[in-house]
C-alpha cells in the first residue's frame, strides 16, 4: 500500500480555487520533489498532508490513516509526519535542545533524559553538536533550518515534508541544509520536498512532480522530466529557472 | 424575559446565594448608615472615629433601648441609595423629612429642627438672593439647602452646581467659583466657627425636621425603639447635653487636634493611622483585584484566540460590556443595582462589590491585550508545534503563551498601575480607601491642599514601588 495516497484533492479560499483535483501516490522510501511556479499550490498541497490546511474536497490517506475521517486523531498522524518550514519556525523562547525535546517529552514518548540524548545525537548528525544550549536567535539561517530538521526527526516520523526549506537562506547556507536532506534520503526516509533547488531534485529525487495552476501537469523520473519535458508549461518553466 | 436576561439573572442569583448565607446569620445587628462630612452631625475625629450629634444620639438611644448596630459612614447620597436598596437598615445623617422622601422611607419623630441659610465668601458683597442673578450657586446633593435653592432658582435667575460633600461646596464658594451656597444652619455655623472662610448672610428658611429613616414598611421595630429612646433621652437631659456639646464648642476640643498639628508634617503624623488604614485598604483592593483581573484576562485572552467562533464571541462580548462601562457605573450597579434586582434582603459587602467591580473592568482590559499578545505570536509557531503532534492546549501552553506573555509584560505593568489608581473610584460605594481617607480628613480640618498633596505623594510612592517591582520581574523573565 502506498505510504501517501491523495485522491481528487481540492482546496478553495472563498472563490479562489488553489488546488483543482490532485492525485498522487508516494511509496515507502520514495523521495518526491515538487517543483513549479510560485502560486501553483505546491505549499498548500504539502500543508494539506498534515492537516494544517483542511481540504475542501478529496481524500488523503497517510500510513493507513484517512485524514478526512472525523474519527482519525490528527495528533497521532502528525507524530508520524515531520514538517520543515520555509521560515524554520523554531520556538524562540526555548534553547536548541529544548526545541528538539519539547514534543517527545510533552507527548510522553521519552523521558527528559532520553529525549536529550536523542536530541544530542540528532544535533550531531546535522553537524550542530556545539549548539545544544544556544538560543535560536544566535543561530544563522542555515543552522536554524538544520535544528528544525532535527526537531522534526526527534519524533521519529516515517515521512518528512519540506516546504521550501532553503528558500529563506543565504546562498552559502543552502549546501549544508541540502546535505542533511541528502543523508536523510540516503537512509531511506520517505520525503516530499517542495523546492526551487533543481540540482537537488535532479540528484536526490526518485520522482519529480511539476505543478502549475493547482494541478499536477507532469511527473516522472528526474532525468526524463528535466531533459525531455513534454508539456509546454514545463518547458517554459525550466527555461526560466535554469537560464537565470 | 429574553434568554440572555434569564442567564444573567441565574448567574447573579448563584453569586447571590453565596453572599446571603453569610449575611443572614447576623440579622439582629442593624447596619445604620451615616454621612461622612456633615459636621457637627457627623464627622471623623482624630484617629478615624466618627463623632457628632447624630452619632451620639444614636449611641444614647441604642443604650437605652438595647439596639445592636454597626455604623457605616458613607456619603449622604450613597447612604440614601443603600437604604432604598435594602443594603442598610437605617440612615441617620441630618436627613430632612420631606413628602418626597416619605414615599420611600419611614421616618422617626423629629430629633432636630433646622432651617436653611445662604452663605457667601467672607469678602463677598452679596447680601440678598436678588444679587445672585446670573451667578453660580453651589449645592450639596440631597440636602434641604439644595431643595430650597432649586425652588427659587428661576425666580432669582442663578445657575446651580452640585457637589457630593460639604467641603468641596464650601471651597468652591471660598475660591470664588460659586457666589454662594445653601446649607443647614447648624452645619454652616459650626463650620464657620471652625475656620471655614464664609459668612452667613440670610435668615433661616424652610425650617425642617431631621429624622431617622428606615425603608418604608421595613424595620418597624427599630423605628419604634428609636422613637421611644429619643423620648427617654430628651426626658433625662442627655439630648440637651449632646446638642450643647456640639453647637457650643470649638472643633479642636472635639477632634483633639491642636494648632501645631496644622503643618504638613504635623498633619501627617496626626493622621498617620487613618491614612495607614486607607492605604492598607487600597493595597488590599489593588493586589486582590490585580490577581483576579489577571486570571480573568488570561481566560478571556485564551478564549479570544480559540479556534471556532464561540470562544472569541464570548470573549469579545465580555470585553465589550465591561470595558465599555464606566467603572463608577459598574460599581453602583454591582453594589446597589444588583441587590435591588435580586431582592430578598440580599446584600453584598462593599469590599466584595469593589473587588468584583475592579476584576470585571480591569479583567476586560487585560483580556483585550492578552488576546492581542497571543495574536502577535507568529502563526508559524502554532503550526510548527501542531505539526510535531502537540495537541492544541499543549501548544498553547508551551509555545504560544510563553511568547505572548513576554509581549504583554509592559501592558500588564501599565494595567497594574491603572488598577491601583482606579481603586480610588470605589470610594463612591463607601469603601474607605486612600482617596476617601483624604476626603474624610479634610472634612474635619479643611486642609485641602496639604492633605491632597500628601495623598498624591503616597500614590506616587506606591506606583514607583510597583513599577520597580514590575521592572524587576520583567528583567527576570527576559
Amino acid at each position: 500500500m502506498a505510504k501517501v495516497s491523495v485522491e481528487n484533492l481540492h482546496k478553495s479560499y472563498g472563490d479562489n480555487e488553489v488546488l483543482k483535483g490532485l492525485n498522487l501516490e508516494v511509496q515507502d522510501n520514495e523521495v518526491v520533489c515538487m517543483i513549479g511556479p510560485s502560486g501553483s499550490g505546491k505549499s498548500t498541497f504539502l500543508r494539506c498532508l498534515n492537516d494544517l490546511e483542511v481540504p475542501t474536497e478529496g481524500k488523503i490517506v497517510i500510513s493507513g490513516y484517512d485524514l478526512s475521517d472525523k474519527a482519525t486523531n490528527i495528533n497521532l498522524v502528525r507524530e508520524n509526519i515531520g514538517m520543515v518550514f520555509q521560515h524554520f519556525n523554531l520556538f524562540p523562547h526555548l534553547s536548541v535542545l529544548q526545541n528538539i525535546t519539547l514534543a517527545p517529552v510533552q507527548l510522553g514518548k521519552q523521558s527528559k533524559a532520553e529525549a536529550e540524548k536523542t536530541a544530542r545525537d540528532l544535533l550531531a548528525t546535522v553537524g550542530l553538536s556545539d549548539k545544544a544550549d544556544a538560543m535560536p536567535k544566535s543561530l544563522s539561517g542555515g543552522q536554524k533550518q538544520r535544528v528544525a530538521i532535527a526537531r522534526a526527526l526527534a519524533m521519529h516520523p516515517s515521512i518528512m515534508l519540506f516546504d521550501e526549506p532553503t528558500s529563506a537562506l543565504d546562498p552559502e547556507m543552502v549546501g549544508d541544509v541540502l546535505d542533511v536532506m541528502k543523508n536523510l534520503a540516503a537512509q531511506g526516509m520517505t520525503m516530499i520536498v517542495v523546492t526551487h533547488e533543481m540540482g537537488f531534485a535532479k540528484e536526490v529525487a526518485d520522482r519529480v512532480v511539476f505543478m502549475a495552476d493547482g494541478l499536477i501537469q507532469e511527473s516522472g523520473k528526474p532525468d526524463d522530466l528535466f531533459d525531455h519535458p513534454k508539456s509546454p508549461r514545463l518547458q517554459d518553466f525550466l527555461n526560466k529557472v535554469i537560464n537565470v | 424575559m429574553k434568554k440572555w436576561q434569564v442567564a444573567v439573572v441565574m448567574l447573579l442569583a448563584a453569586l447571590g446565594s453565596w453572599f446571603t448565607v453569610g449575611t443572614q446569620a447576623q440579622a439582629k445587628t442593624y447596619t445604620i448608615a451615616t454621612d461622612t462630612t456633615f459636621a457637627p452631625f457627623e464627622f471623623q475625629a482624630k484617629g478615624g472615629k466618627y463623632k457628632g450629634i447624630d452619632i451620639d444620639i444614636l449611641k444614647a438611644i441604642s443604650k437605652k433601648e438595647n439596639i445592636n448596630y454597626k455604623l457605616k459612614a458613607i456619603s449622604f447620597g450613597a447612604a440614601v441609595q443603600q437604604l432604598s436598596a435594602n443594603q442598610v437598615d437605617g440612615v441617620i445623617a441630618g436627613m430632612n423629612v420631606t413628602p418626597e422622601r416619605k414615599k420611600t422611607f419611614d421616618f422617626s419623630n423629629a430629633y432636630y429642627t433646622s432651617g436653611v441659610v445662604m452663605a457667601v465668601a467672607k469678602d463677598s458683597k452679596i447680601k440678598s438672593f436678588s444679587q445672585l442673578k446670573g451667578k453660580t450657586v453651589a449645592l450639596k446633593t440631597g440636602t434641604a439647602g439644595a431643595t430650597y435653592a432649586k425652588s427659587i432658582e428661576s425666580k432669582y435667575g442663578f445657575k446651580i452646581k452640585y457637589f457630593n460633600d460639604s467641603n468641596n461646596m464650601y471651597n468652591d464658594v471660598k475660591v470664588g467659583n460659586s457666589a454662594a451656597c445653601f446649607e443647614d444652619y447648624p452645619v454652616m455655623s459650626y463650620g464657620i466657627k471652625n475656620g471655614i472662610a464664609l459668612k452667613i448672610v440670610s435668615k433661616q428658611y424652610e425650617a425642617g425636621d431631621y429624622g431617622f429613616a428606615v425603608k418604608k414598611g421595613k424595620n418597624a421595630e427599630l423605628l419604634k425603639k428609636f422613637n421611644a429612646g429619643l423620648k427617654a433621652i430628651k426626658a433625662d437631659g442627655t439630648y440637651k447635653k449632646i446638642i450643647d456639646k456640639y453647637l457650643n464648642s470649638s472643633e479642636s476640643s472635639l477632634t483633639g487636634e491642636t494648632a501645631s498639628s496644622r503643618t504638613f508634617i504635623g498633619l501627617f503624623t496626626q493622621n498617620l493611622s487613618t491614612i495607614g488604614s486607607g492605604l492598607w485598604m487600597t493595597m488590599e483592593l489593588t493586589v486582590i483585584s490585580i490577581i483576579l483581573a489577571t486570571i480573568m484576562g488570561l481566560v478571556l485572552g485564551v478564549l479570544g484566540v480559540m479556534p471556532g467562533k464561540v470562544g472569541p464571541a464570548i470573549s469579545s462580548t465580555i470585553i465589550y460590556i465591561f470595558r465599555g462601562m464606566p467603572l463608577m457605573v459598574l460599581a453602583f450597579f454591582i453594589y446597589i443595582g444588583f441587590p435591588d434586582l435580586i431582592g430578598h434582603g440580599f446584600k453584598i459587602p462593599a469590599f466584595i462589590a469593589g473587588m468584583i467591580t475592579l476584576m470585571l473592568n480591569e479583567g476586560a482590559y487585560t483580556g483585550a491585550f492578552v488576546k492581542g499578545g497571543f495574536q502577535a505570536v507568529d502563526d508559524g509557531q502554532m503550526e510548527a508545534a501542531r505539526s510535531l503532534g502537540l495537541p492544541y492546549w499543549t501548544a498553547m501552553r508551551k509555545v504560544i503563551m510563553p511568547q505572548g506573555i513576554r509581549i504583554m509584560i509592559p501592558s500588564f505593568i501599565n494595567q497594574f498601575i491603572i488598577t491601583l489608581k482606579d481603586t480610588s473610584i470605589l470610594s463612591v460605594i463607601g469603601i474607605v480607601e486612600l482617596t476617601q481617607t483624604g476626603t474624610l480628613i479634610i472634612a474635619r480640618n479643611f486642609e485641602g491642599f496639604k492633605i491632597w498633596l500628601m495623598i498624591a505623594m503616597i500614590y506616587l510612592l506606591i506606583i514607583t514601588l510597583l513599577t520597580w517591582l514590575s521592572n524587576w520581574v520583567q528583567r527576570r523573565i527576559n
